[in-house]
Order: C-alpha cells, then structure tokens, then sequence
C-alpha cells in the first residue's frame, strides 16, 4: 500500500527531511498493510460494535467552575498577558514553538 | 458572454447555552478575562472525554424543525482534523456523513426557495489574534474561552442567485434564531458568520442535479470563490455583489479565476486575496469514538417541536390576510418576537371595542407611525395606549394632540391617563365658551367667510384648523365643525 507520508507530515504542520521521508514511508506502509488485514474478514450481517446512549440521558446544560487561568497557561512554553502565545505566520507555516 | 451567478451559503450560528458543547465550562466568554473559562476538554488535554450537551443538540434541532428539515433519529459525531493553534485537539468534532437535520427549505419575502442541505452540530475554535512585530517573529496570542462553544453550520444547496436573495435567506436565518431563542446571532460579535461560495458560470452550460453543479457538454466549471470575514448581514450582499463584478471581469479579460478563499475588508468595501485553493481540503475525517451514538425518539422530536412559536414569515402572512396590512408594516412588526407580541396584544386590547381588522390596522399605524420612534428602551404602558387610541378613534381628541400627549408622556415620565383626564376636563371646560371663540374666529376671518359662502367648501378646513389653534387642540374637530355650519348658515 502506498503512502503519502509527506502529504501527511504537511497537514500535520511537521517538516521532514528527505532522509527521514525515505525511512517512514514503508515502516508506515507496513503498518497499513498490517491492519489491511481486516479487510479480509467477512462482516456481513454483523453490527457494528457502537456504545448508544438515549437522548434523554445526555448531559444537562449545568456549567461548572473551569481551571483558573493559572492552571490552564500552566502547560504553555511561551504567554502573554493570559493568551498563550504561539510564533509563526496565520496562514503559513506555524513553527513549533 | 452572460453568466449565471451560483451561491452557496455557510452559515454558522453560536448557539445559547449555558455550558460548552461537549464539557461544562461556562459558554458568556464575551469581556472576559482570557483562558479563564477552560477545562481539559476544551484544552484538548490528553485523555480528556468530552460529554455532549443535551441543550446544546435541542437548539440544533429547533433550527432544522423552524427551516422544515428531516431530523435524525441516530445521531453520530466524527472528528475533523486540521492542525492549527486554535484547536489544540489537532481535530474538531463535528458531523460528516449524518448531519443532525438535512433537507430543509426556507421561503424568502419574494417566493424564493432557498434548499438546506444540512444543519449539523460542531465546537468552535479558539480566538486568536495575530500581531507582528519588529523585535521578534510574528506571533498569534490565543483565549480557549470560544474553543468549544456549541456552533451549528446551516449549509444550502448552491441554488441562490442573486446577492439579494443571500442577503434576505441570511436575515431570515437570524430572525428565526432570535425568535426561538437559539441565538443572539450577532454578527459583530461572532455569534453568527456567513460565509458565501460564489461562482459564475455560462448560460445554458451548466445544470443543477442534487445540490451539485454540473457542466453540459465538454465546458469547464468555473471554481468557485469562498469569501470570509463578514462581520454584518449588508456585508453578505455587498461582497457577493463585488465578487460578481470582480469574477465578470477577469473572465471578460480572458483570464481564467482560481479556486480560492477571499476576505471581505469591510472599510474599503471589497474582498481580498487570503489563500489559493489548489488542493481539496483534507480533513481525515473519522468516527468520534469518544461519543456514543445518540439515539432520537420521535418523542423526544416532538417535544422540541413544542418550542416552536409562530415565525416571523407566518406572522406576516397571517397579518396581512387576516387583517389586511401592508407588507411593509408585517414585515416591520414581525421583525423582533418582541414588537410582534406588542402589536399582537395592542390588537386584543383594541378588539374589545373596535372590529378585528380596524384594530389591527389601528394598532398597526400607531406602531409604524409614532411609538417605534419614540419608544427607544422605554416601554409604553399598553392599556394606555390603548385608551388614548380610541379616544382618537372616537374623535375625542386629534391625531396630531394624541401623538403629542404620548411624546410628552414617554420623555417626560408622565402618565398617559392622567393627562387624558386633564385633557378631557379642559376639552369640557372649552365646551362652555367655544361658540364665543368660533365667532371671534369668523369675525377675524371676514375673507375666509365669505369665500365660503361663496361656495368654497375648501375654506371649512380652514377655519376648523383655527378654533383648533385658539382652543390649543383642546375641542373636538367634529363638534367644531358642525357650530361652524350651523353658525355660517
């Protein structure tokens, strides 16, 4: 099975070099192929294994109290003024900060 | 060459929740202090499970039912994945294949069907703002408030024509989610983006089948152009109407458009160049395994259901059947749930002693012509609005002194019947010695006198207009007018 392993790395923003793309494309391909064996299984008739729940058990709209803003920049490396700051363009290339 | 224009609409609606949509952090994020309304959920922390808000799919509902679609009686969630820092899953959860509500319609002022799609239920993102700087790289500072506010996106086949129809199908929209209490849907503030896809294409070379647009032949579509950043619903009209002109253009310079997305720069009033769309969006969508399947009673559909209220189209059609008003003052009325329900108990109350269709009409003009301009955020007591109306209608009092008595009451506080009271006293008072100013009118007036004897019947106004004036409105124009012709005899 073929992959696009660039493709991939693109959308998810992550920059590889050519060797690096020469190294992940058949492991990922092997990891494909690997689960491309479910394909062979015959599941005719069988349901699909999904948990259901009833619309009337669902979550009431009752907010709760968040984390203070303390505890939610904790987890940030750079912040500003209560934002959490992340460098790069808008629509370019948004490094890894 | 001529064109056809083609538009889509997406519309997003934020809708009115007290808690997110899939955890209970608090949704009013409007002024707040940033990333204070953030919990692991919306933070998209690892092992973090999110629960979905029963309201929040109720108000998703109410929408498709208000725009006559199908709802779903299994509900599915699927992630949408995309990396950018204003949604720290790395995905959205939102609805592919099994939108809540699909296949609706809604019918605009001048008869147009506009087709929906779909209305399905997803999260909001993140607000960044972007700033640039000289002393280090650019940088976006980001508030998860927003991140996983409930947000439904109301998407229609690509049927509209004209910028006019978008613009008219958006208000709709809006009016329907003020009217059901689904959402503030203010633009300005968020609670409701609009975004347009717009192409133009060949007369006679393109046909719709199911919602897609097709070419006849061997001709080539044109791609189409999504325009964002539209902050107001006049802004819907003005950026589809210059895309037209702008697509026409370069079409008519023999340049072919490029598939892109475009955003509408408000203070110059055109749209700009944002990003080119070579590829297709790639959004690996797949199932939400976090979310069980929902399962939908028709029950449970028909107890949404039962929020529906009369909507503002129906409104104007019954109003202007039943009782015979204009389509202008329907529509003017109709257009808050708030002013409707006014003019619809002012109705009931002018019922009580006048006929269906005059109160109406009556209770229609005094809206139309007095009490929306001089209201502002006061409200003016019913029953004595009432009272002053059929006053006039029993000519006790003019139009123009009752409008003048309801302008002095509303911006100086004073009560309505009370100087009815005192209006009427003095009216009576002015009985007593009104044939003494009628005569000093007609000896003040020796020309108008004669010209009326003259056979100008006209000149009767006239004088009414004068006791009027000397009696300070205070007399009723009829009475005035009979002493005249019995004095002018």
């Amino acid at each position: 099975m073929k992959i696009d392993v660039k493709h991939t790395a693109e959308l998810s923003r992550i920059t590889l070099t050519p060797e690096e793309l020469e190294k992940f494309t058949p492991q990922m391909e092997t990891i494909l192929e690997s689960v491309t064996l479910l394909k062979d299984v015959n599941t005719d008739g069988v349901q699909p294994m999904k948990a259901h729940v009833k619309f009337d058990e669902l979550r009431e709209d009752v907010p709760q109290e968040s984390l203070t803003q303390e505890e939610v920049l904790r987890n940030a490396k750079h912040k500003e003024a209560g934002f959490v700051k992340v460098y790069g363009k808008v629509f370019g290339d948004i490094e890894e900060s | 060459m001529e064109y056809d224009t083609i538009i889509g609409l997406e519309i997003h609606v934020q809708t009115k929740t007290n808690s997110k949509m899939f955890c209970t952090c608090p949704t009013g994020y409007f002024q707040k202090e940033p990333n204070s309304h953030v919990c692991p959920v919306c933070m998209g922390l690892p092992g973090a499970l999110p629960v979905p808000n029963k309201r929040a799919i109720e108000l998703c509902m109410l929408m498709g039912l208000a725009t006559d679609c199908t709802i779903a009686n299994e509900i599915y969630f699927d992630r949408k994945h995309y990396f950018y820092p204003d949604l720290p899953k790395g995905y959205q959860i939102s609805q592919y294949k099994n939108p809540i509500c699909s296949d609706g319609s809604v019918t605009l002022p001048n008869g147009f069907e506009v087709k929906i799609e779909r209305i399905h239920q997803e999260e909001d993102v993140a607000k960044s703002t972007h700033h640039t700087s000289t002393s280090e790289s650019d940088y976006s500072l980001i508030d998860y408030n927003k991140s996983g506010v409930p947000l439904i996106e109301i998407v229609t086949k690509p049927c509209i024509r004209t910028a006019k129809d978008a613009k008219d199908f958006a208000t709709q929209i809006r009016q329907i989610a003020r009217y059901l209490n689904i959402s503030d849907a203010d633009m300005e503030k968020g609670q409701m983006r609009c975004e347009p896809n717009i192409s133009i294409q060949e007369k006679g070379r393109w046909e719709e089948k199911d919602g897609k647009i097709l070419p006849i032949g061997d001709y080539e579509l044109n791609p189409k152009v999504e325009v964002k950043n539209i902050g107001s619903i006049t802004a819907v009209e003005k950026a589809i109407e210059f895309e037209v002109e702008r697509l026409t253009k370069e079409l008519g310079e023999g340049r072919k458009p490029i598939q892109q997305t475009r955003g509408w720069n408000a203070n110059k009033n055109i749209t700009e160049f944002q990003r080119s769309k070579e590829t297709a969006d790639d959004y690996r969508y797949m199932p939400e395994p976090d979310i069980p399947v929902i399962e939908v009673s028709n029950d449970d559909i028909e107890r949404i259901k039962s929020e529906l209220v009369e909507l503002p189209h129906e409104k104007i059609t019954r109003y202007m059947n039943d009782w015979g008003i204009s389509q202008y003052a329907a529509e003017v009325i109709s257009a808050s749930r708030k002013d409707a329900s006014y003019f619809e108990k002012l109705q009931t109350l002018l019922f009580e002693k006048l006929e269906a269709k005059i109160a109406a009409q009556e209770a229609a003009n005094w809206l139309m012509g007095t009490v929306f301009a001089l209201e502002g955020d006061k409200e003016i007591d019913m029953n004595d609005l009432s009272l002053l109306i059929m006053k006039f209608k029993e000519g006790k009092i003019t139009k123009g002194k009752a409008e003048e008595m309801l302008k002095d009451c509303i911006s100086n506080n004073k009560d309505i019947s009370d100087e009815l009271d005192m209006f009427e006293k003095s009216a009576s008072d002015n009985a007593g010695n009104i044939q003494d100013i009628v005569k000093q009118v007609l000896d003040n007036n020796p020309k108008a006198v004669s010209d009326y004897k003259g056979g100008k019947e006209a000149t009767m106004g006239f004088l009414v207009g004068q006791v009027m004036q000397a009696t300070k409105g205070a007399s009723n124009p009829n009475d005035v007018k009979n002493i005249l012709i019995e004095l002018l005899k």
